[in-house]
């Protein structure tokens, strides 16, 4: 297998393993966020902020990843 | 543990991000290729547009009491299609490096990490929580 063979298997499926990740991050995110609700109402702003903080380096991650895919994408020929 | 992690908090911090962005700008002008330039000032607005449209997502979908599904359902349309096109976009098109839009699209996330540490460096919350109840006793 080839430089490019190699790059072209390996580029699409390391999106598709971040996606999945945070996914499952986001959704074990929110998931806790929403016992926490449920537990302490009244500590509904500060569990939401944790959590869109949480979500946003989440979502991050999985753009970074986006990211260096179309940078390598680039060098598939 | 941040105690005093209200929801004013990421509006500062984009806020904060948004100076910061200004502030690069203006001295990339000078060092940088104003290509450069723009991409770091694409990343970071984007960035913004993601971490607002995402806490109003959150915010709308995830309250004790009643939500409002049009909304969070017009929020979902808006964000995720409108967001990811744009992004692809940006990152496609030979005006901009990739790298610099990376770079642009981290300042956000830098700037949360540093408001977190200097807060908990300098203790910011807990003087805030021991003053609390001074303040009620007089």
């Amino acid at each position: 297998m080839d430089y490019q063979t190699a790059l072209g298997f390996a580029a699409p499926l390391a999106v598709g393993i971040a996606a999945i990740g945070s996914g499952l991050g986001i959704g074990r995110a929110v998931g806790s966020a929403m016992e926490a609700m449920g537990r302490q109402p009244e500590a509904a702003g500060k569990i939401q902020t944790a959590m869109i903080i949480g979500a946003a380096f989440i979502e991050a991650l999985t753009i970074y990843v986006f990211i260096v895919f179309v940078m390598a994408s680039g060098k598939i020929h | 543990m941040i105690e005093n992690l209200g929801l004013d908090f990421i509006s500062r911090t984009i806020r904060t991000t948004a100076v910061v962005l200004f502030i690069v700008f203006i001295y990339g002008l000078y060092y940088f290729d104003f290509y450069i330039n723009l991409a770091i000032l694409s990343g970071g607005i984007w960035s913004i547009v993601n971490m607002l449209l995402l806490s109003t997502l959150i915010r709308s979908a995830l309250t004790p009491g009643e939500v409002d599904k049009m909304k969070v359902a017009g929020l979902a349309l808006v964000k995720f299609p409108l967001l990811y096109v744009s992004g692809y976009f940006l990152l496609t098109s030979e005006i901009f490096d990739p790298l610099y839009l990376l770079i642009g699209f981290s300042i956000l996330m830098a700037v949360v990490i540093l408001k977190v540490i200097a807060r908990a460096l300098f203790g910011l919350d807990k003087k805030k929580l021991n003053t609390e109840p001074l303040q009620e006793a007089r």
